[in-house]
């Protein structure tokens, strides 16, 4: 599934990075790559803050949907 | 010989704090991923043949954003000596990645491990030396911040750099993957093709399929297709694509190290930063906390604090002390009468009307730096990318209006975050909307005059103009130039922190000490020609400032504004002067009415505004000082951000019609409502603008459509 549905709190692995762009190679260089943990810290609607690799980072709702748990 | 050192690592990894420490330098620091945007160099205090070269930062060698590309071109093509790669070691894991890029390069390289105290604080440990063996170059801890091991570190990296020692790195590779690369190597080899870069670099990004790279080699086609059958046979061998074969290779490596060298502590439960985060960005509470933060900024830093002061310097210090003081010493030494009057009236008179607002813009200043050195700043622009990206702007566009609150030619260059093309060009068109420094003054001076200092006036002033942005980027996103998605939005959020009294107070006279200095400088001789302007008629005769040649200029322009509700010529010329900088507005008046004022009684400029506006004029009035065309300084910046004449005379005709509409609207509408002025007008004025708004979006529509079927028929 996708990340966007996923839970507050929740920690998940990640499956697949769609898409194959500049954005994917971005993603990669944060950290998110698949088998990576992915936690979520909090949702502000479909935005979200997530923990990877022991840094903060914020997703918009077209980011999350891209990355598959 | 100068030997040439750049500081590169991660956004937000202390690269201009390091920066600063060695060369003495007070380069702005944030709590914030982009506050560097540009390369700055200074010599090194200690060595001044050694140059340190400041990068923005980046996660990657591979851009993604504008400013990023600097970094990338400095490091692959400006041949820099060494590198001091700054790594946060409580995230090291994502720091490392950019490591592996950039010791691949061959450049000699020493790692500084910075912010070692949060890695212990925490627990954890981390052992130098093993990372230095695994990495094959020197790993050092720093901290930036209290400057220790810094000089050791630069040292280091000048020692390497005059031994010219090339680093020699690879990521070790699955078997299949380093098959090809080998073959890679090969054939570049073969072809002979001229670099100055390693092969096994070349080698790894012509297996990632980097643009920029084959374009520099200028490869044959032929080249091309061995080169890509290599990579196709390898990606049909592992089942995924090169650049994520690459990117997993790095990481897998990055863990091996991690695993050897680092020891964690057990996960903790949520950081201080996690829990005011569940808070400050939660999706009810986010917004009401923001718009009461910012009243807060702007209640003490106009309304209540920043006036009690503002009042004691403009009455007092500048009225009484300096203007009194210094008239009767001039009167009683004699002095022509007309030179008495163009220093104190001209020049203390319009200077100090600038300076009194000191205290307050001080206040101001002090109050945002502390919330981006908190690091609530970068959180504001994930809160309002949920607000904006209704209207079709990325949140980040939030952060250049955000920096624009203090000064705009900063705020126009920190667009280049922002990695869509449309979406950069509209967030510049709009930042300057936000307030600066600069205008504060003018929201002070009428708030005083008109409204008896009442605490909503300036924050209301500032959500106006965050409406007008985002009914802007409405109105622009529906034109063809605009139109699309903005980029999705990822950012990197620093941990919070207690703002250092230091920092702040730095930043604060940083930004203060330009407003001073402007004030001493270009408002100066502003002054000076605005006194001999209104005080002399075209006869070059002495006169009163109604008959004066300024007069004679302000009455040509003032039926331009007339609609506005400030159609006499001090409005007009006040205006037309804030474009060689804002505060010009504020310094007018005070020398337009220290004259005047010296026939009567009143010696209040507060009282002068008060006689020639009413509430609703003056708010119209502020309201098209905040929107229309910027102050030259930040013309000059659009002009540079923008890259284009047509683009920046784009810019500034906007920003002036829109000032103008909005004026328009809150005179007539407000005359009749508040003032019982012509229901009549008030409909005009609104039909106007609803025509205005309509034929924008007829005429970018229509481009949109024939720029669509253009495309069909293409």
């Amino acid at each position: 599934m996708s990340l966007i549905i996923a839970k507050e709190g929740n920690a998940y692995s990640i499956r697949k990075i769609t898409g194959n762009d500049e954005t994917k190679k971005f993603l990669s260089s944060l950290g998110f790559v698949v088998g990576e943990q992915v936690t979520i810290i909090s949702k502000n609607g479909e935005n979200m803050i997530v923990n990877i690799k022991d840094s903060r980072v914020a997703l918009g709702q077209s980011m999350a949907s891209r990355i598959m748990i | 010989m100068t030997i040439k050192i750049g500081l590169a690592g991660n956004p937000n990894s202390g690269k201009t704090t390091l920066f600063n420490a060695l060369t003495g330098a007070t380069q702005y620091v944030g709590n914030w991923p982009g506050v560097t945007v540009e390369k700055k160099s200074g010599k090194y205090k200690k060595n001044k043949e050694v140059e340190i070269v400041d990068l923005p930062g980046v996660y990657s060698l591979s851009p993604y954003t504008l400013e990023e590309v600097v970094t990338r071109n400095f490091v692959i093509g400006e041949h820099p000596d060494a590198i001091i790669n700054i790594v946060d070691a409580t995230n090291i894991e994502r720091n490392l990645y950019l490591t592996t890029q950039i010791l691949e390069l061959g450049v000699p390289t020493v790692i500084a491990l910075n912010m070692m105290d949060l890695v212990r604080k925490n627990g954890d440990q981390l052992d130098c030396k093993k990372l230095s063996n695994l990495l094959g170059c020197p790993v050092m801890e720093i901290s930036a911040l209290k400057e220790e091991g810094i000089d050791a570190v630069t040292e280091k990296a000048v020692e390497l750099a005059k031994q010219k020692k090339s680093q020699n790195f690879v990521v070790p590779v699955m078997e299949e993957v380093q098959s090809a690369l080998s073959q890679i190597e090969k054939i570049v080899e073969s072809n002979k093709i001229n670099h100055s870069l390693p092969k096994k670099w070349l080698a790894i990004k012509l297996f990632e399929r980097d643009e920029e790279v084959i374009k520099s080699l200028g490869l044959s086609s032929l080249v091309k297709r061995e080169v890509e059958s290599c990579i196709a046979q390898c990606e049909k061998l592992l089942d995924d694509d090169a650049e994520s074969i690459i990117t997993a290779e790095r990481y897998a490596f990055i863990g091996n190290i991690v695993a050897n060298a680092v020891k964690k502590a057990k996960k903790g439960q949520d950081t201080t930063s996690d829990r005011i985060d569940k808070i400050v960005t939660n999706r009810i509470l986010a917004l009401p906390i923001f718009a009461l933060v910012m009243w807060f900024v702007y209640y003490i830093s106009v309304s209540s604090l920043g006036a009690i002061v503002t009042d004691w310097t403009n009455d007092v210090l500048f009225g009484e002390i300096i203007q009194g003081n210094v008239q009767s010493f001039m009167e009683s030494s004699n002095v022509a009468p007309w030179l008495t009057a163009l220093v104190v009236d001209g020049l203390i008179g319009g200077v100090g009307a600038v300076l009194g607002f000191v205290p307050q813009i001080m206040l101001l200043f002090l109050l945002l730096a502390i919330l981006e050195d908190c690091g609530y700043m970068a959180r504001v622009a994930f809160i309002m990318d949920r607000v904006f990206r209704r209207f079709g702007l990325s949140g980040k566009s939030f952060i250049p209006m955000l920096i624009g609150s203090g000064c705009g030619v900063p705020g126009i260059m920190a667009s280049r975050t922002l990695e869509n093309d449309k979406d950069r060009k509209m967030t510049i068109m709009l930042t300057t909307f936000i307030p600066c420094g600069a205008k504060l003054p003018i929201i002070a001076l009428f708030a005083g005059a008109l409204f008896g200092g009442a605490s909503w006036v300036a924050p209301s002033v500032y959500f106006m103009c965050i409406a007008m942005v985002i009914i802007c980027g409405i109105i622009l996103k529906n034109t063809s130039a605009f139109a699309g998605e903005p980029a999705p939005f990822v950012m990197e959020l620093p941990t919070y922190h207690i703002p250092s009294l230091k920092g702040v107070l730095i930043h604060m006279w940083d930004r203060g000490k330009a407003f001073i200095i402007k004030a001493g400088t270009i408002i100066f001789v502003a002054c000076g020609l605005i006194w001999f302007l209104q005080s002399f008629n075209w006869s070059l005769e002495m006169v009163d400032a109604d008959t004066s040649i300024l007069a004679s200029i302000g009455n040509v322009i003032a039926p331009i504004f007339a609609p506005l509700g400030f159609g006499d010529w001090g409005a007009a010329v006040a205006t037309v002067t804030g474009l060689i900088a804002k505060e010009n507005v504020v310094a007018t008046y005070g020398v337009i009415y220290g004259i005047a004022d010296a026939t009567e009684e009143s010696q209040d400029l507060l009282a002068m505004i008060a006689a020639n506006f009413t509430t609703v004029s003056a708010y119209s009035f502020m309201a098209f000082n905040m929107l229309c065309a910027p102050c030259f300084a930040a013309i000059g910046a659009i002009r540079r951000e923008m890259g284009s004449v047509k683009w920046t005379l784009i810019t500034v005709g906007f920003q002036t019609i829109t000032a103008y509409l909005v004026a328009l609207i809150i005179n007539k509408v407000g005359s009749a409502v508040l003032l019982g002025g012509s229901m009549v007008e008030a409909a005009i004025a609104i039909a106007i603008v609803i025509c205005v708004i309509t034929g924008v979006l007829l005429i970018g529509k229509s481009k949109l459509k024939s720029s669509q079927s253009i495309g069909l028929e293409g």
